[in-house]
């Protein structure tokens, strides 16, 4: 079982796996537990997201990429 | 003059000619809930003050009425001030006081909300939605009008409500006297420390009257007098322009705002104040030099306390402060209070006055605990069967007033009663509660901008 990701502290620049399977970089965190801004990295299912900033729903964050 | 054009809301209610207000004004819970439409959606309010969001994403969480409203600066640098309320199910989109945001974010289902109110965050928006939520359509609800005045915030969810500027008509001149430095710079106050809120068991229109000029109460203060809490070490502020001055009220028929005034003699300067620190009272002596050469006669003038119709009020002299009569039902009310200083002032200035402020005002101030007992008091004694029969006297200084005053050469805007005599009048509490009876019954703002009607007409009424 994955385990539930508290995005209320994750900074700018952290990486993090959505739940249809892109990767994003958080760009901003308005720290409400919520939402995240982030550009999408990649997107299998949709190419065209790559690049964008986007909002992304504390629910459809599925995981936090381990830094390098 | 009063009571000749208006006869009363409800006629028995408001006998303004007779000088009798009914209690059902302030206790009957129908009639309030009448207030919050007619009046509370209608008029203008104090929102704040731009010095509480000076940055982008800042924001304040202020009220109208019973309404929770944000007032915030969004990205461009504009004062916005929005229905704190999510479109989606109606939870508070914003809990905190104040503070800063890049979004206000509902923690029901998660709709977001940008600084310009736009709905920008929308969970499962493409899922649950199918991408087809016009979300344009679906931002968090403006204030219809915003006015933006020497620093303060003022809104009307009304947009057919004549502008901030012509709702206060030549009353803008007694407002100045609270938003002005003391050395008469226009708009030279910023807020000093947080906003103090608490709440009083009392109908909104007790502290609302009190503050249209109401000094008849001033023997309920005898005992902070002879305490002795203001700021040159006698009395509960400095007083000594009554020696000198003429004492006046002045109201504003049409529009219901109304305070006292003192006018100083031409050949008298300002009585000497805050003794208790030589560096403050010669920072006010300077001050007052300065503010007499710039404002010519009209630096005569010296403030007292007064109201903006509805339940905005002023208190420009000693302390300096702005309150906000917010409605809690009709048997409760919040009081809010800013507290002003002169922005450019010095620290010991600021720190001098926040001590005297805090003596004075606010729940743990010592004058206003006196009023609050006499509101909550007054109040709770005509909730009662028997005590609704009989109305409150407001006779005092009926037929007094003066449509054109003037005194050594300075012609006073507005209708005036000279108190310099008669010591007290109710004059100026009339003149709220006709306002408030006019909102009561009109039925738009073309029945109430009677300014706009022409004189003639108006006295065919």
């Amino acid at each position: 079982m994955s385990e539930i990701v508290n995005i209320r502290f994750l900074a700018p620049g952290t990486k993090i796996t959505l739940l249809d399977g892109a990767t994003a970089e958080v760009t901003a965190n308005p720290g409400d537990g919520v939402w995240l801004f982030a550009r999408c990295l990649a997107a299998p299912n949709d190419p065209a997201r790559v690049g964008a900033e986007e909002m992304i729903f504390a629910q459809d964050v599925a995981a936090v990429v381990a830094a390098d | 003059m009063d009571g000749a054009r208006h006869q009363g809301y409800r006629p028995g209610l408001v006998d303004l000619a007779a000088g009798m207000i009914s209690r059902e004004i302030f206790v009957n819970e129908e009639i309030y809930q009448q207030e919050l439409e007619r009046i509370f959606a209608r008029a203008w309010f104090f929102i704040g003050h731009e010095s509480q969001i000076p940055a982008a994403g800042d924001y304040f969480v202020s009220g109208i009425g019973e309404e929770s409203v944000i007032l915030t600066r969004d990205r461009q640098g504009e004062v916005r001030v929005f229905l704190n309320s999510c479109r989606h199910r109606g939870m508070k989109v914003c809990r905190y006081d104040e503070g800063n945001t890049p979004v206000f974010t509902c923690p029901y289902h998660g709709w977001s909300y940008g600084l310009d109110g736009r709905l920008v965050g929308v969970p499962y928006f493409r899922e649950a939605y199918g991408g087809r939520l016009d979300r344009s359509r679906w931002g968090l609800v403006e204030v219809a009008q915003l006015c933006r005045y020497k620093g303060t915030v003022w809104a009307s969810w009304d947009p057919q409500a004549p502008p901030f500027l012509e709702y206060l008509g030549d009353f803008v001149r007694y407002l100045d006297l609270t938003l002005d430095a003391w050395d008469g710079g226009e708009g030279g106050t910023e807020v000093l420390g947080g906003v103090q809120k608490w709440r009083i068991p009392c109908n909104w229109k007790f502290p609302a009257e009190n503050f249209c000029g109401d000094s008849y109460h001033n023997i309920s203060h005898r005992s902070v007098d002879l305490v002795g809490i203001g700021p040159s070490g006698s009395g509960r502020r400095d007083m000594e322009e009554r020696r000198l001055a003429r004492r006046l009220h002045v109201a504003f028929p049409e529009r219901g705002h109304q305070t006292g005034l003192y006018l100083l003699p031409q050949d008298r300067s300002t009585p000497p104040a805050y003794q208790n620190s030589s560096l403050v009272s010669e920072y006010f002596r300077e001050c007052e030099e300065r503010r007499r050469r710039r404002r010519g006669e009209w630096g005569r003038i010296i403030g007292s306390p007064g109201e903006i119709f509805p339940n905005t009020a002023l208190h420009p002299r000693q302390p300096r402060t702005i309150a906000v009569w917010h409605p809690r039902g009709a048997h409760q009310t919040e009081v809010w209070r800013w507290y002003l200083v002169d922005r450019e002032a010095p620290a010991e200035v600021k720190d001098f006055l926040r001590q005297y402020y805090i003596r004075y005002s606010g729940p743990a101030g010592m004058t206003e605990q006196d009023d609050m007992e006499n509101w909550n008091y007054a109040h709770m004694a005509s909730r009662g069967t028997i005590a609704r029969r009989y109305p409150y006297n407001y006779e005092q200084g009926l037929g007094s007033e003066i449509a054109d005053y003037e005194w050594q050469g300075l012609r006073i805007p507005g209708i005036v009663v000279d108190l310099s005599a008669a010591q007290s009048s109710e004059h100026n509490l009339r003149n709220l509660y006709r306002r408030w009876a006019e909102f009561m019954e009109a039925e738009s703002w073309s029945d109430l901008a009677t300014w706009r009607h022409g004189a003639a007409q108006r006295s065919g009424r």
